[in-house]
């Protein structure tokens, strides 16, 4: 149940996207979300959508792990994609009591459900072909210069870095929880709102005891492995700008461009 | 410059004593002195709440002697400015292998402390690379640590520490959470590393792994009961018994076959030296 | 004769079928344990064993084949199956981090009280627990938090002691524990089968435990049952066991080597007091003809 959340997830390969500085990465999925917030036309949105398809091509991973991470979201889509249909003012097409469809609705109602589709599956494409640990050094890294002004950058992603490493851990954990208080005679799925959320003590009470301990023992062997803090420490995998790098920002770029331009067809 | 030890670890008249709120005043190591020289295989043996684990921690000057010395190389645990020449020196692994690896991905998680030690980026790979190799892991290199087993995950920490270029590891209860074949493989593991010439201290309530150590100390209550060679040591069944320690079943039987008045020797731990001693005992095999 | 206590016909359990992750856990599993018996389960990691284990609570839904727990399909009506948890009480690895109630006495009440029982009738059921467990009255009402490793494993076998279950599973309930708190616990749990007679499966990595305490031992291996018999049965075929990389008790080895040198021993001893008896008898024996 728990398990079939893919966002976050990682998968590992050599495509040209693998390849990719995270920096890179990181700094070219903010310029997507940036173009699909500012394009506003069909042609815009099909070459955002288009460049997105080819992207997850390029890194070989299957449409169908796509429309799993977008599974969450549906709702979302629904409700967004329903409320602009109903609320957006504009020339009516089909009117029933205080409700009333209109063109400037529907068609915000579909750019807003393209635009939620793009942004998850955008930025998921990052977390799909960058591993956290890249991803947490690639954050690091663009954040170094802030830390003059005693910004806590490597705090920040050595959280991160834990936090990524103990979700598996604490999902695993869950389940097993939950098992054992299924076995006494637990029952979390049935029964009222109240019910069900009483019936989450025997979970969360368990599971935060063990974070913290794990938490205790971890730092215990950081400290044992002589970790002191961001300063002096040296990274085994250096970061560099390559040719693959290049080439995606000038794609990027295009694609920018491409979603702004089209606005003006 | 210290002068050069005799001893790699050397505790002295240690005492420590609990200031923290709960346990206040409790004594939990009594007047221990223990000297531990470079390239042994010590094993320290002893029930749960014997003290054990408090040792292991004051042997990197995690924990600091409430009354005493703690030396390690001729380095005091309580000087602040050499701490981390003291962590580095003696790496130390824990019982939980979930608990103790801080990155997803197994060779980032070797890298990390000697990132933290400020070493080169060529020479870590270098570091990474030989830590892979000695405890096995070379082709779990790339894996993600989560989906490796517990054994896997405790040789990844096994190599974690490696990295940091120590003389000695300490491990406490390494094999406690895991299945016999992932006990075996540790304590494979750790008796190449000895050989390489590391010093291994391990801490166990296993008395199979003990045996297979130089040495065997045994802990009670705070206190040293018992240091010698583990055939010496597990041919006192009774006393290790009276503290709620296991014996081999070889030399267990011997023992209370002796108690029977039947002159058989007394330290046969494995199972050949058990059935050779019985072979004596019975005789010519009639046919 | 009545019918087995637990049986399974044609059970199997596929992980993630149809996706890449697909994984066979179990394939026709074919068991009858009859009641009363003390079962140790054995097998590697990954044999299976804990899959077996949950499907016999109704925690996995088998993918083919079905549970019978006295005779009865426990997924042929879903909503009786919280009757078979109840019936089968399930103690996993590590019990002691389920535990999450303010006291040890609360937290033992857990099971009973959901089975809906009356006031005195859950009062009985956690006093009797906590006795077979040997907590002791002043226990009942500490925070389960502030008790050492091994009370803390006991309070969680209490829980599902207290549930008073037809079936007691333990999913290696010494894990982790030094010698003494893995005796104690042993002993606790010889004790509870000698004076309820219920059915008990033992998981344990042991062999010597399982020797010490169980009447029959259940092998499992890849997908399926490698062996089910009595420990003499399980036993005797030292070859089979270690071919799937397990082994066998030390003293055992001990005396299939003496066999195998000729000396006219008894090849089912698997403690240390057997061997003893063995030895004084073949030296009486000895002694007697010179």
């Amino acid at each position: 149940m728990i398990k079939d959340i893919t966002i976050g997830q990682y998968f590992t390969g050599h495509s040209p996207l693998h390849r990719m500085d995270p920096r890179v990465k990181l700094l070219l999925t903010i310029a997507y979300v940036v173009a699909l917030f500012l394009t506003n036309s069909f042609w815009g949105y099909l070459l955002a959508g288009a460049f997105l398809l080819f992207c997850y091509a390029l890194a070989k991973i299957k449409i169908k792990v796509i429309l799993r991470s977008l599974k969450p979201v549906i709702p979302l889509v629904i409700f967004t994609g329903v409320l602009n249909m109903f609320f957006v003012t504009g020339e009516p097409i089909w009117e029933f009591w205080v409700f009333h469809i209109t063109w400037e609705g529907l068609r915000f109602a579909a750019v807003m459900s393209v635009r939620i589709v793009c942004l998850i599956a955008g930025t998921s494409l990052l977390t799909y072909t960058t591993s956290p640990i890249a991803l947490t050094d690639g954050l690091e890294r663009l954040l170094a210069p802030l830390s003059k002004l005693h910004f806590p950058a490597h705090e920040l992603a050595m959280m991160m870095t834990i936090t990524l490493r103990f979700i598996p851990t604490l999902v695993e954990e869950t389940d097993k929880i939950m098992a054992a208080q299924k076995s006494r005679g637990a029952d979390i799925d049935s029964g009222g709102l109240m019910k069900r959320v009483k019936s989450l003590i025997p979970i969360l009470i368990p599971l935060f005891v063990s974070s913290f301990r794990r938490a205790d023992e971890l730092a215990l062997a950081m400290e044992c492995r002589c970790y002191q803090g961001g300063e002096g420490r040296t990274r085994m995998k250096q970061l560099r700008l390559r040719l693959v790098d290049g080439g995606a920002v000038l794609c990027m770029a295009a694609v920018v461009a491409g979603c702004i331009l089209l606005n003006y067809l | 410059m210290e002068k050069m030890a005799e001893n790699l670890l050397e505790c002295r008249d240690l005492v420590f004593r609990y200031s923290r709120e709960g346990r206040q005043g409790e004594t939990v190591l009594k007047d221990l002195t223990l000297s531990v020289p470079g390239g042994q295989f010590l094993a320290v043996l002893g029930h749960n709440g014997c003290g054990k684990s408090t040792l292991a921690k004051h042997l990197n000057g995690i924990l600091l002697p409430t009354e005493g010395t703690v030396l390690v190389e001729g380095i005091d645990t309580r000087d602040d400015e050499r701490i981390f020449d003291i962590r580095q020196k003696v790496g130390m692994v824990f019982q939980n292998p979930d608990n103790q690896i801080v990155a997803t991905i197994v060779e980032e998680d070797v890298a990390f402390a000697p990132e933290n030690l400020g070493v080169a980026p060529e020479k870590i790979r270098q570091r990474v690379n030989w830590a892979l190799e000695q405890t096995g892991m070379a082709s779990r290199r790339e894996s993600a640590t989560y989906q490796l087993s517990g054994g896997q995950k405790q040789r990844v920490a096994i190599a974690g520490v490696l990295a940091m270029g120590p003389d000695c590891i300490v491990l406490d209860e390494p094999t406690a959470m895991l299945d016999p074949h992932g006990r075996r493989r540790i304590l494979a593991t750790l008796r190449e590393l000895n050989r390489a010439g590391m010093t291994v201290a391990l801490i166990t309530h296993y008395m199979d792994e003990a045996a297979q150590a130089d040495r065997v100390v045994v802990m009670n209550d705070g206190e040293i009961l018992m240091d010698d060679s583990p055939a010496a040591v597990f041919a006192r069944v009774e006393e290790l018994q009276a503290i709620g320690l296991d014996v081999p079943q070889t030399a267990e039987l011997l023992y209370q076959l002796r108690r029977e008045g039947i002159d058989c020797p007394e330290d046969a731990l494995s199972v050949t030296d058990c059935v050779e001693a019985l072979c004596g005992l019975l005789g010519e095999v009639e046919r | 004769m009545s019918a087995p206590v637990i049986e399974t016909r044609g059970l199997g359990y596929v992980y993630n079928p149809g996706l890449p992750t697909e994984k066979v856990a179990l394939q026709d599993v074919n068991l009858q344990i009859e009641r009363g018996e003390f079962v140790g389960v054995i097998g590697q990691t990954g044999s299976g064993k804990s899959t077996l284990i949950q499907q016999l609570n109704g925690l996995l839904r088998p993918t083919s084949g079905q549970v019978l727990i006295d005779g009865e399909d426990i997924w042929q009506d879903k909503e009786q199956l919280r009757k078979f948890r109840f019936k089968v009480g399930l103690c996993f690895q590590y019990p002691e981090y389920q535990l999450f109630e303010e006291s040890v006495y609360k937290d033992i009440s857990f099971g009973p009280k959901n089975m809906g029982l009356s006031q005195g009738e859950v009062d009985a059921r956690v006093r009797d627990a906590a006795r077979f467990v040997g907590l002791g009255e002043e226990m009942l009402d500490k925070s389960p938090f502030e008790l050492s490793g091994g009370q803390k494993r006991r309070v969680a076998i209490a829980g599902v002691l207290a549930m008073d279950p037809e079936v007691l599973i333990l999913d290696e309930p010494t894990a982790g524990l030094d010698p003494r708190g893995r005796d104690m616990i042993l002993g606790q749990i010889k004790a509870y089968h000698a004076e309820k007679g219920n059915t008990v499966l033992l998981v344990s990595h042991s062999m010597e435990d399982v020797a010490k305490f169980a009447t029959k031992v259940l092998v499992l291996n890849d997908t399926g049952v490698l062996l089910y018999g009595t420990v003499d049965e399980v036993f005797s075929r030292a070859e089979e066991i270690r071919a799937i990389g397990l082994g066998i008790p030390q003293i055992t080895q001990v005396f299939r080597a003496l066999r195998q040198r000729g000396y006219p021993v008894s090849d089912t001893v698997y403690t240390v007091a057997q061997a003893k008896e063995e030895i004084l008898r073949l030296l009486a024996e000895r002694g007697a003809a010179r």
